[in-house]
This record gives C-alpha cells, structure tokens and sequence, in this order.
C-alpha cells in the first residue's frame, strides 16, 4: 500500500528537483494528461476498495486515458475547436463521481470495523 | 513477510511515478519565476532622472498653455484677436507650413561608381530613405526638406513605380538632396557618420556626403494637411508581460 505512494513523492521529488518545465504551448496537453492520471488514479483506489481491482485495466487505462487525453486536446487545436474543455469536463466529473464512492466505501468499512470491534468486546 | 516488489506493486509504483513527474513538471511550468529587475541602483538613478525630465517638460508645457490661456483672458477684444493670430502663426510654423530658414546641413546621396565592368544606374527605396529621416531626426534634426519637399509629420514616403514619391510627388533619381535645420550641425554629422546608415547606403551603391551650412532655406508644404484619416494608435502598455 505504502509503495505507490513513496513512487508518487519520488515522482514529484524528480520533477521539482530537475526543474523541468515544458514550452507553453503545450501545457494544455499536460495538463489534461494529468487529469486524465489523476482519474486512472483514484478509479483505481475505488476498484480497489470494491475489491474489483485488476491491474491490466488500471494500466492499460491510465496509458490510454492520458494518450486520448492528449489525442483529443491535439485534434482541438488543429480544428480550432477547445476540445480539451470536453476532456476536462469528462474527467472532471468523473474525479469527483470516484472520489464520492471511495468516502462512502470507506464510511461503510469504518461503519463495519466499528460493529466487529463491538461484538468482539460484549 | 511478502514481497513488496512483486509485478503488481511495481507496475502500480510506476504509474505513480509518472503521474507525481507529470502534477511536478505541470506546477514548475505554471510558476516559473517572472525576470527580475536587473538593474543596479546607477542604472535606475539615471532611468529616474530622464523621467523627472520628462516630468518637467510637461510642466513647463503646462505652465505655457496657461500663461496663453492668461493672455486671452486678460485683454481687450482686439489684443485677444492679434494673440491669437499670433498663436495661429506659431501654429503654422510648427505644422511646417511656413518657410524656415536657419543653419544646418545638406545630406546628399549620390551613386558611387565601383570599379567594375558593368554596373546598373543605382537606385534607393523608401525605406533606405525612411531611415535616414529616422536618423536624423535622433540625432537631433529640428527641420528637414527632401529636395523641395518639407518633410512634415505626417510626410509619406513611398515607392510608386521605382520612383519614391514624397508628399504625393516624385523626387527623380539619384543625386537626392536632403536639407536639415538644427541647431547643432557638427553633432548630426557626427552621429550619421558612425551610424550603420552610411553602410545601408554603400549596399545599394550610394554614397552619403553630409555639408555643413550656414544658410538653408526649407519650402513650406504646400498641400492641404488631411488629417480625416489619421486616428490615435492604442499604444500597448510596456513593461509587465
């Protein structure tokens, strides 16, 4: 559990230590590519505590999501059209539709927890 | 205990990896650092002082708009029409309307003949002369006349059919006169000879000969100042971008 989150502060570590920036023109690419991560991300927490996790969806949907992400932002700036929004949009809603579900999993396991706890103790 | 790095974890920590470099770089690329003032304390005293001038100027501008303002207010109907007669002949001298003599230099551009075997009749365009009028005025020129045309504000100077016409009328091929009212000839001369100008010139085969003169007399501008067109420019704000 622990590993995922040391690779993320190593990520961010290497990121803030290198100092790496990208030309302006394509920070619209990146950053609906991290958006489109951070939705891989915390569906994958949610697939995980519904105990439906299976990593070849999570890998291969972060790597696709990120590659459509950036796909769609291309084609908008090529047809002149802010296709991107409809990205942020997407990802946007379903971020939040994944982080509603991961607090009341983890309300009801609390909830459970709780009961066990009683029962073993009267 | 089990292994921590087995293929799920690992494939998932680098997932992770990706994601933290990607937030990472996105955050360095929205707050990179704005270029800082560089300049040191003289640099700024000295930018200081130049706008203090400026500041001053416009004072005194101010202060001669409203002795004029004093003077209409404070005479009799007819000194009030012979100021502001008065004021109507500034004006016009100003506007180049007038003639003007004074001290100053003669520009000539003429064709410098190489020793070669062939070689086309030389030939200068608007702009070339454009910025020599630039020149000029930078360093310091009060009043100028294209052979027997005034150069005023609003002066075009164009290429029409390989012919650069001033004021609407062509000034004919090369050797071109370019008379220069100013009060401080040797500094002009000066300033245009180690200027880049004169090697502009020697690229399209013309030399620039600069006389001093104690006499030139500058032809009024004859035509009829249209200024129906001629609107204010936005001018962009400088400084933050």
């Amino acid at each position: 559990m622990w590993l995922p989150a040391l690779f993320l502060i190593i990520g961010l570590l290497l990121g803030f230590m290198t100092n790496m920036s990208i030309p302006d023109a394509y920070t619209n690419y990146l950053s609906i590519a991290v958006l489109a991560a951070l939705d891989t991300l915390f569906g994958g927490i949610r697939a995980q505590l519904e105990a439906k996790f299976d990593q070849k969806v999570f890998i291969s949907g972060f790597f696709f999501n990120v590659l459509l992400a950036a796909f769609l932002a291309f084609i908008g700036v090529q047809l002149g059209i802010d296709l991107y929004l409809a990205a942020i949009f997407a990802f946007g809603v379903r971020l939040f539709q994944n982080l509603a579900m991961i607090r009341r999993l983890l309300i009801e396991k609390y909830e459970l927890y709780r009961e066990v706890k009683k029962d073993t103790k009267s | 205990m089990k292994n921590v790095f087995n293929k799920q974890n690992v494939a998932i920590g680098i997932v992770c990896l990706l994601v933290g470099l990607m937030i990472a770089i996105l955050f360095n690329t929205n707050h990179q650092t704005i270029d800082r003032d560089t300049r040191d304390t003289w640099e700024i005293r000295t930018a200081l002082l130049e706008e203090q001038k400026i500041q001053q100027n416009l004072y005194m501008e101010i202060a001669e708009a409203e002795q004029t303002l004093q003077e209409y207010q404070e005479q009799t109907e007819h000194q009030q029409i012979e100021s502001l007669k008065n004021s109507i002949n500034e004006l016009r001298e100003q506007a180049g309307l007038t003639e003007k003599s004074g001290q100053g230099i003669t520009v000539t551009l003429e064709p410098m003949f190489l020793e070669e075997d062939y070689q086309e009749y030389p030939e200068i365009n608007a702009e070339l002369l454009q910025l020599l009028i630039n020149e000029l005025n930078a360093a310091g020129a009060t009043e100028m006349a294209i052979e027997s045309q005034r150069v005023i504000n609003i002066t075009p100077i164009r290429d029409v059919n390989d012919n650069i016409y001033v004021n609407n009328s062509s000034i004919g091929e090369l050797p071109t006169k370019i008379h220069v009212l100013t009060n401080d000839s040797e500094e002009i001369i000066n300033h245009l000879e180690v200027s880049e100008i004169g090697d502009y010139f020697a690229l399209e085969n013309v030399t620039m000969n600069l006389s001093e003169q104690s006499d030139i007399v500058l032809p009024e501008y004859d035509e009829q100042i249209d200024l129906q067109d001629v609107d204010i420019v936005d001018v962009p704000e400088e400084g933050e971008s």
